[in-house]
């Protein structure tokens, strides 16, 4: 069966990966997370291979780790990208 | 256990190759290397703009890079050339620093031999009698574990930290239980994925070296005054679905697997005897990368590519591997394996480790890759750490 959305560590992670082409604003798709079925709507049009919210977030969790941090919340079923999380990571404006 | 059948080295190192290298100790030796290279049979040529003008300390990694390539086990002998003479980068350190395997090396100073054309005729002539001797060794049974395994991604989308680099660690993982060493490089890319490999490091002094490393490398990057945001993750990442260097670097990190770290070594630096995972100090940048694993003696390289990459090392067979069914139909040209049915669901994780595991052994043994059929020779590159001087 094609997966519509991946989660890698079920436990913790807050992100799933959309892999289906179409996954648009209001669709309801199903996410398979620790030990259950989850069924979420979706908040926004999602590119494949971007990443969905599955629980809200204030730090990004992929691969059981952190992989940065939530500029605004993030509520379950928006898109999490460049646009509300970011790098702690390489930057020239931490002191 | 595995084995395969390789050519056995004077100094016990096993080679899937039997190369003869033509190596340019100098940018303006290139002329004349490509022309024997291009001569002789089995002959493979090694060109770079570095070995002058350079700080002290960048003439000793492009020396020792150098060396590297005539030690590796997938080199049988070696003709050195060079035009004048160089200071701290000469033919005569390097053939002497070869030759401590065992193997057959010559030099040729263009200028000591009257010009190019006298360079190339002695050059080549000296070629074709080391390739007369390789060309005697025929492949002999053995174990994995005198196996080194490279492993590098590039162009990496979605797919690669969620199937093809997951699968990799897989396959890696099985190796190391057999005997063999691994070794995972591209240090800029592992920020944010310190923890999950220091979780995995055989002491408390590779887990300082793991963080240190890895630091030392940011605050490089740091020092040139870049913010490395919109650079890394790269455009093409980014509208993947990639969004920070973190999230890059797990995915990455996954392709060396959950065995344990042995050590952090330099750059082109040989690891040590014990199987595990050495993690080796290289930039991002691919040729760079894969060419200080080269140098450490892998015999062979896995390259995992979610876009498709056209990068192959001259002397170290690179079989590359994607989990992204539409790179694979672009790129079929040079990428080996296609592991989409991942994702797609019709193959197994396990499945697709095996398929690397065992298209591995069979390059290990003679199989070519896609790439070396099509003298793809993108791969090498040397470090650098100052300005030309």
């Amino acid at each position: 069966m094609t997966k519509i959305a991946w989660v890698i560590d079920e436990e913790k992670d807050n992100v799933a990966t959309i892999l289906s082409h179409g996954v648009k604003k209001g669709a309801a798709i199903q996410v398979e997370t620790y030990r259950k079925i989850k069924e979420i709507t979706v908040q926004a049009d999602i590119p494949y291979g971007h990443k969905i919210a599955i629980k809200p977030i204030r730090k990004g969790v992929k691969y059981g780790l952190s992989i940065g941090r939530a500029t605004q919340d993030i509520e379950i079923g928006q898109h999490v990208h460049v646009h509300n999380i970011e790098s702690m990571r390489g930057r020239g404006d931490f002191g | 256990m595995g084995s395969f059948m390789g050519y056995v080295r004077p100094d016990g190192t096993v080679g899937a190759r039997n190369y003869l290298l033509i190596l340019s100790a100098t940018i303006y030796a290139n002329s004349v290397v490509e022309r024997v290279a291009n001569s002789l049979y089995g002959a493979i040529p090694i060109t770079h703009p570095l070995g002058r003008s350079q700080t002290k300390s960048d003439l000793k990694m492009t020396f020792d890079i150098l060396c590297g390539m005539g030690k590796n086990p997938n080199v049988g002998g070696v003709v050195v050339i060079v035009h004048f003479r160089e200071e701290l980068c000469n033919i005569h350190d390097i053939a002497h620093e070869i030759s401590k395997t065992g193997k057959p090396v010559e030099t040729v100073n263009i200028r000591a031999v009257g010009g190019a054309i006298n360079a190339v005729a002695e050059a080549t002539r000296k070629g074709m009698h080391i390739m007369r001797k390789l060309s005697t060794l025929t492949r002999e049974k053995a174990e994995v574990s005198n196996f080194i395994l490279g492993l590098n991604c590039g162009t990496s989308d979605t797919t690669s930290g969620l199937s093809s680099n997951v699968a990799l660690g897989i396959c890696s993982d099985r190796f190391i239980r057999e005997g063999s060493r691994s070794i995972l490089a591209e240090l800029p890319e592992l920020m944010g994925a310190e923890e999950w490999l220091a979780s995995r490091a055989v002491s408390p002094e590779v887990v300082q070296k793991i963080y240190k490393a890895i630091q030392s490398y940011e605050e490089r990057i740091l020092a040139t005054g870049e913010d490395i945001r919109g650079s890394q993750p790269t455009g093409d990442n980014i509208a993947g679905g990639i969004s920070t260097i973190e999230e890059k670097s797990l995915g990455g990190a996954k392709k060396s697997g959950s065995a344990p770290i042995q050590d952090v070594i330099g750059y082109g630096e040989r690891p040590g005897r014990v199987p595990g995972v050495y993690l080796m100090y290289t930039p991002g940048h691919g040729s760079e990368s894969i060419t200080g694993i080269a140098a450490a003696g892998a015999q062979v390289l896995v390259f995992s590519t979610g876009g498709g990459h056209t990068i192959s090392h001259p002397i170290m067979p690179t079989i590359k591997i994607t989990g992204n069914n539409t790179s694979y139909q672009l790129m079929q040209d040079t990428v080996d394996l296609d592991l989409s049915g991942i994702l797609s669901g019709t193959m197994g994780i396990q499945e697709a480790a095996d398929l690397i595991y065992n298209e591995v052994l069979e390059v290990l043994s003679g199989k070519m890759t896609k790439s070396e059929i099509l003298k793809e020779m993108t791969g090498f590159a040397i470090h650098r750490i100052g300005i030309s001087l």
